[in-house]
């Protein structure tokens, strides 16, 4: 018996020493987990724009935040889009619906504060408090908008879809007239050295310039990636001018309206990445359009 | 007597397959008998009387959306009705993503002159073959042991002889399975919900230790017989990181209690399998005359390099 | 085996050469064959484990007067799991880009052998500062194997090192291959036996 409390006391005892030191990392790590998160996304956001350090963001560059909402009760499906709105100019959120044929349905004033509508929970909690059930809310997707000097400069779309082995994770920024402006991998396990080659710039930058038209009917061709193309394509790498303004230029406009050069050994990848790219911006396009005739519509001061 | 329980227990089994193939076939509508993917992007719809061939070849009166995206509808390029009337194919201008749900709404059915209202259907890929290229995923093109170099400690000591390597396959998957079910249920209904999730390593790891002590206890008594062939295994089973990586993989994907327990299942028998297959050729491997410094486990992994390699071949398959 | 009559530096190379945990002692190969794919990530788990090795047999040594004999494996699995934890933690909060590399394979730190079996083997029975070393040894061990494995397939698989071009092409893809890493690891294992075996000899002779 005095064994049996021994044990059960010592075990004890180091649970609560275990539990302690864990509870104490975790407070720790989890603020600065989150905001190294943040920053990772911001600067990829702002390396698709073109910003690095030796050409840094300038001051007046601002990033909005959009995210979109599937709004259903037992009978109709609405959407719901969060967006960001100035009143005055205090900053804050305001839920638009819209139907599904894209007609206005209300907009309802959200009770969150900028710096934390990055947090879901806290996102969730604000949408609660207007949609009342048996009214449900899925979360669908979010878009980062960019502005420079009061111009929209871009959106900045994340997005998944199927690779070869698993889900592929991009960010894409397309310019105000949807051309792509770049590609960025964010996570995928394709295995390495063949489909794990999507996140080269080889690849990635392929994407980049396409116009919308051609982003349509963009295709994989199974054919060698021309030597002069891959410099280009690898020239943001090589820190001497290997080739020159001109050069660039030329071969830009020789390759703008390609398809596609499918990587070698990893075909399937490389179409996915297609095809994944292609419907993001097709499903973009879309609402966007949708989206800004209503804002346009219903005079929403929306700060994007 | 044993006779007449074992054929129950077939019977049992056969009965909850036909369950869950029903719960993948269920239609929403009575008119409507059967829809699937045809192709890359074709629907059929199966009704259970012949249809207006008029109302049928009117592409105004389907539309059809992934689960996802309820705004943006589809783009029907083309429908043909069978001669009987009874079966329907959609054709899309684009392929279909097979991998999302999709829903397709029929307004005012027509069937012989009379209307049959307006019927919602969703679209999917059968439920069971999905739960099924889990395990076969688990199983064979993502084998823990070759693609996800995952156990080899135990791999490489319990794979000597035939006889070990399907005792331990064996008593691995029960455990595995067992252990998975519980750390499913432990993360979803107690760590997720409370915001637990950093605990995942100490409460998985505990209920390794808890389940292989269950299992051992239960078959001293139960089997002593299967406990004296089998009992030596268990204790290796927590040496097997495997046995931790599938509730960790199960917290990641966010499975349900099926999907789970067909990944840990699969898990369970792809370990068997890579066991089976090593053990054969090291089995042969003894008879060969191998430089001394390869003897043993250099030797070994080069044969497992082989493996891998060739289960290499099994990756990005798609079953279903 | 009784308290260690090792001075502190015999027990750091005894880590990285006799008893190396990959190439001599074959346990905890599961990252060995899995993620060595380059100098980066063999460093970093390396790093990692180094980290889990030492803390917990610390730990275990400074309690080693306390822990009652019955329930030794179950206080052994709840010191590394802290540790494990506390490391998982913070990779991910402060290196998530070198966290994402090495994925499931800092959680599975949990159930390396090697780790228990040390706690078992040494640290319960011995002082605060052997402990210290040979959690050192062998952690420094595994970093080596890791390493040696990572600078051959980074560099014959892609031509680089730690990330850095070297070569400038790739001379064998197949390195890089996740199949190649049982490749190596065999290879490595036989070089090993070889070098013993050439040892022995010469002491004989």
């Amino acid at each position: 018996m005095k064994e049996i409390i021994r044990i059960v006391v010592s075990l004890t005892v180091s649970c609560i020493v275990a539990a302690f030191v864990m509870g104490t990392v975790f407070a720790i790590t989890d603020k600065a987990k989150k905001h190294n998160e943040h920053l990772n996304v911001h600067e990829t956001v702002l390396g698709l724009l073109g910003y690095n350090k030796a050409n840094p963001a300038p001051s007046d560059l601002r990033l909005f935040t959009m995210y979109r909402y599937i709004i259903e009760d037992e009978k109709t499906k609405n959407l719901g889009y969060m967006v960001p709105v100035a009143h005055e100019d205090k900053e804050g959120y305001e839920l638009l619906v819209i139907n599904l044929k894209g007609e206005f349905v209300e907009r309802l004033r959200l009770d969150i504060a900028p710096e934390k509508v990055a947090e879901e929970p806290d996102r969730k909690s604000a949408l609660r408090a207007v949609i009342k059930p048996p009214r449900t809310f899925t979360y669908a997707d979010s878009t980062i908008i960019a502005k420079l000097g009061g111009k929209r400069l871009a959106y900045l779309l994340p997005g998944a879809f199927p690779g070869f082995k698993t889900f592929i994770e991009v960010m894409l920024a397309l310019d105000p007239s949807f051309k792509i402006m770049g590609l960025e991998i964010m996570e995928h396990e394709e295995d390495p050295g063949l489909g794990g080659e999507i996140e080269q710039a080889y690849f990635k930058n392929q994407f980049r310039d396409k116009s919308f038209e051609k982003i349509k009917g963009l295709k994989v061709v199974k054919e060698p990636l021309p030597d002069e193309y891959f410099r280009y394509l690898e020239a943001d790498k090589t820190k001497e001018d290997m080739i020159s303004r001109k050069e660039i230029a030329e071969i830009k406009s020789k390759y703008q309206d390609k398809d596609i050069y499918a990587l070698t050994g990893a075909t399937i990848s490389s179409r996915s990445v297609t095809v994944g790219v292609k419907t993001i911006i097709k499903k973009f396009t879309y609402r966007v359009n949708i989206l800004d005739s209503v804002i346009a519509g219903q005079r929403i001061p929306v700060t994007f | 007597m044993k006779i007449f329980r074992r054929e129950y227990l077939i019977l049992s089994v056969l009965a909850v397959l036909g369950l869950i193939l029903l719960g993948g076939c269920k239609q929403e509508h009575r008119f409507i008998k059967k829809t699937a993917f045809k192709d890359t992007n074709s629907i059929v719809i199966v009704f259970a009387g012949p249809v207006d061939e008029a109302w049928a070849q009117n592409t105004g009166n389907y539309s059809i959306y992934e689960k996802p995206d309820p705004d943006i509808k589809l783009k029907i390029g083309k429908v043909s009705v069978s001669p009987d009337k009874r079966t329907v194919v959609l054709t899309f201008e684009e392929d279909l993503n097979q991998d999302q749900p999709h829903i397709l709404n029929i307004s005012e059915i027509i069937s012989e002159g009379k209307s049959l209202g307006t019927a919602f259907v969703k679209v999917k890929k059968l439920y069971f073959g999905y739960l099924f290229s889990i395990l076969i995923g688990a199983m064979i093109i993502n084998n823990f042991v070759f693609t996800k170099y995952l156990g080899l400690c135990v791999f490489f000591g319990t794979s000597q002889k035939k006889s070990t390597a399907v005792g331990m396959g064996i008593t691995f998957t029960i455990v595995i399975v067992f252990s998975a079910m519980m750390a499913w249920f432990l993360y979803q209904f107690v760590l997720k919900p409370y915001r637990l999730d950093f605990l995942q390593i100490v409460v998985f790891i505990g209920l390794v230790s808890l389940s292989v002590q269950a299992v051992d206890t239960i078959l001293r008594k139960l089997n002593p017989a299967l406990f004296k062939a089998f009992g030596v295994y268990l204790v290796l089973v927590i040496a097997n990181c495997i046995v931790i990586a599938v509730p960790l993989i199960l917290a990641d994907n966010e499975y349900n209690g099926w999907e789970s327990l067909m990944l840990a299942l699969g898990a369970g028998l792809g370990f068997l399998i890579a066991l089976f297959l090593m053990s054969s050729v090291r089995e042969r491997l003894d008879l060969a005359n191998v430089p001394t410094t390869y003897r043993g486990l250099p030797i070994a992994f080069v044969v497992a390099g082989l493996f891998a390699l060739a289960f290499m071949g099994f990756s990005g398959m798609s079953i279903f | 085996m009784p308290a260690t009559t090792k001075t502190n530096s015999q027990l750091v190379v005894n880590g990285i050469l006799n008893e190396n945990p990959i190439f001599r002692l074959a346990l905890s190969m599961c990252p060995a064959v899995g993620i060595s794919t380059t100098v980066m990530n063999g460093l970093l788990l390396g790093i990692a484990v180094l980290f889990v090795q030492v803390f917990s047999s610390c730990t275990i040594s400074v309690i080693r007067n306390f822990i009652h004999p019955k329930i030794r494996i179950p206080t052994y699995t709840l010191t590394i799991a802290t540790w494990v934890t506390v490391i998982d933690l913070v990779l991910a909060a402060y290196m998530p880009a070198a966290y994402k590399e090495m994925g499931i394979f800092v959680k599975l730190i949990v159930a390396f052998a090697i780790i228990t079996m040390r706690l078992e083997m040494f640290a319960c029975k011995n002082s605060v500062p052997a402990s210290f070393w040979d959690g050192v040894g062998m952690g420094l061990g595994f970093m080596f194997a890791m390493m040696t494995l990572g600078f051959v397939r980074e560099l014959l698989g892609m031509g680089t090192l730690f990330g850095y071009d070297i070569l400038g092409f790739k001379p064998l893809l197949f390195f890089v291959l996740p199949a190649a890493g049982f490749f190596c690891v065999g290879i490595m294992m036989a070089i090993y036996n070889y070098v013993e075996l050439a040892y022995n000899r010469k002491k004989k002779g």
